[in-house]
Parts: structure tokens; sequence; C-alpha cells
């Protein structure tokens, strides 16, 4: 009992102490104004972040096949599991990143995609925790159905010619 | 185009493309030349069964009897499972003939489009929906 005492004291002590200034700073207004700062454009997101992330995770699942044998190219160590762990969040992350304000192009068709970029970085995040490579495998070819059904819609005329 | 006429052109093309791994992940029009269709025939020496395309590598006699090496780029894995081609449909060492179309850059590489095998069974390598041209090859 002595103990719970003490404890209680020292709970009301701690939020007798939390003034006004210490407390968790409110969410920032949303009406009228966006908090985002975009840093660029889609393209620039692509080029930046999702491409190289994406490559981060085909160049780590597959084989290549020669008359020596086969050579598998998923990670070996800890180490270069959780390289591709790292690409495989940042390919999640950037799902997100173009459902910004100031980059999504549209409503619905915009968000499915870009929702299914970040379902396809979480599949390859796990499976790169799991240090699966057949599932990462798998994952590297959801990620790019993701890439060309956005791709197939969005990306028109001559931009078309040098994407995807 | 003959396939003479490629190797002779392959000739002059800048270094073999045997590289590592390789990973183009852009538009058919961004690297091939939908006007340059060409056939190859040459013996299998690597297979890259990667996303997001799949690559075979060739290495093909040209008319003065001296090898070169190409790569031909395919769909994608899933595409090509779907298609009945895994990563052990053709051993490497097996001849076959690729039907596509030539790099712009006309290095020796190009976009695979039909593989036929000796015995005549041909199989479609491509995908469909990346701008290459609607040629029918992955209709059949």
């Amino acid at each position: 009992m002595k103990h719970v005492k003490f404890a209680l004291s020292a709970l009301l002590l701690t939020l007798a102490g939390c003034g006004p200034s210490e407390q968790a700073p409110s969410q920032p207004e949303q009406a009228g104004s966006s908090p985002f700062k975009l840093s660029g454009d889609v393209k620039h997101v692509m080029q930046w972040v999702l491409d190289p992330a994406a490559d981060g995770v085909w160049d780590s699942a597959g084989s290549i096949i020669t008359a020596a044998g086969t050579r598998e190219l998923a990670p070996t160590t800890d180490e270069g599991w959780l390289a591709v762990e790292h690409s495989a969040a940042v390919i999640a992350a950037s799902g997100n990143l173009l459902l910004m304000p100031g980059r999504a192009v549209d409503d619905e068709g915009w968000r499915n995609i870009s929702q299914g970029l970040v379902e396809a970085g979480l599949l390859a995040q796990a499976a790169a925790k799991n240090q699966d490579s057949d599932a990462l495998f798998d994952a590297g070819g959801q990620i790019y159905r993701v890439c060309k059904a956005c791709h197939s819609v969005y990306v028109q005329g001559d931009e078309a010619s040098d994407t995807l | 185009m003959s396939f003479k006429k490629i190797a002779t052109i392959a000739g002059l093309a800048l270094g073999s493309l045997v590289s590592a791994q390789s990973h183009a992940h852009h538009a058919f029009g961004a690297e091939f030349d939908a006007n340059s269709p060409l056939t190859l025939r040459g013996d299998v020496i690597r297979i890259e069964w990667v996303n997001p395309h799949a690559w075979f590598h060739i290495e093909i006699t040209k008319a003065d009897g001296t090898k070169e090496a190409w790569r031909i780029e395919g769909g994608t894995p899933n595409t090509l499972l779907r298609r009945g081609i895994n990563k052990r449909s053709i051993a490497i060492g097996t001849e076959i003939v690729v039907d596509g179309y030539w790099a712009k850059d006309r290095t020796n590489s190009a976009n695979g489009r039909n593989i036929t095998l000796a015995n005549g069974k041909k199989m479609f390598m491509g995908s469909s929906g990346t701008g290459a041209p609607e040629d029918g090859a992955d209709k059949k």
C-alpha cells in the first residue's frame, strides 16, 4: 500500500508540473491551407524516391542462370535484408507522398493506385523482414503491376514513351 | 530485315551488352524502335529471372563465324509464367529464334516478342500494354 501511495503521489506531481507549454502542440489548422510544403512534383518523387527504392527491391530478388549455375539475388546477410526492408519502407511511404495535396491528380483513381503502392511496399517490407525471398519476388511483381496500372492511366503523350 | 543484315549491323554496334543485371523499367518506346523489327538466332547463355522484366541473353554466330552476345528483354516473370514460361523452361545452351525490336541506341539489345524453339514451338515472351507495337504476337 505504501508503494501505491508513493506512485500516486509521483503521478500527481508529474501531472501538476505539466504546464501548457510542455504539452503536445495542437494540430495545425487544416482549413483553408495545407500543412504540407511540397519538396517536388510527382516526377521528383518518382526519380528521387520511388525508382531507387524499387530498384532496391527488384535487385534483391530473382535468379541469374548461366552455364555455371544459378545465382539467387536474395540477400545472404542480415544487413542485406535490412537494406531491402529499408527500400520497401520507402516504397510504402511513397504511396502516401503521392497522395499529398499538390501531387494527387484526381480523387478515387489516384487514391486507389497510391494506396496500392503502399500495400505493395508493405508486402515487400514484410517479406524482407521475414527474409522470405519468394515473397519478396512476388512483392516485386506487385510493385511493378501498380507502376504499370498508374502509368497506363496517368502518363500520356511523349512522357508515356519515357517511363515504365 | 534479314538475320545476316542484322548480324552485320550488330557488328558495328558498340560493345557487348552482356552486363550484370539489367533493370529497365521504361516503356517500350523509351528504349526500342518499333520500326526496326529483327530476328535473331542464337544459343541461350544467360537468363535473368528478375522484376520488372526477365532478360534472355543469347550468343549468335555472325556470317564471318564470330560470336556476338545479345540481350533480349522479355515480359515480367508473372506474365511469362501465365504464358507457360518459367525460369527453367529454356535450358542454357538451347538454340532459339527471337522475333523482336531493336534498341534505339543500336546496341546489342532488343525487346523480344516471340521465341521459337528448334521443334517449332513458339512462345510469346513479351508484355502487353507497355507501348510495344500492336503486332498481334500477344494474341496468339
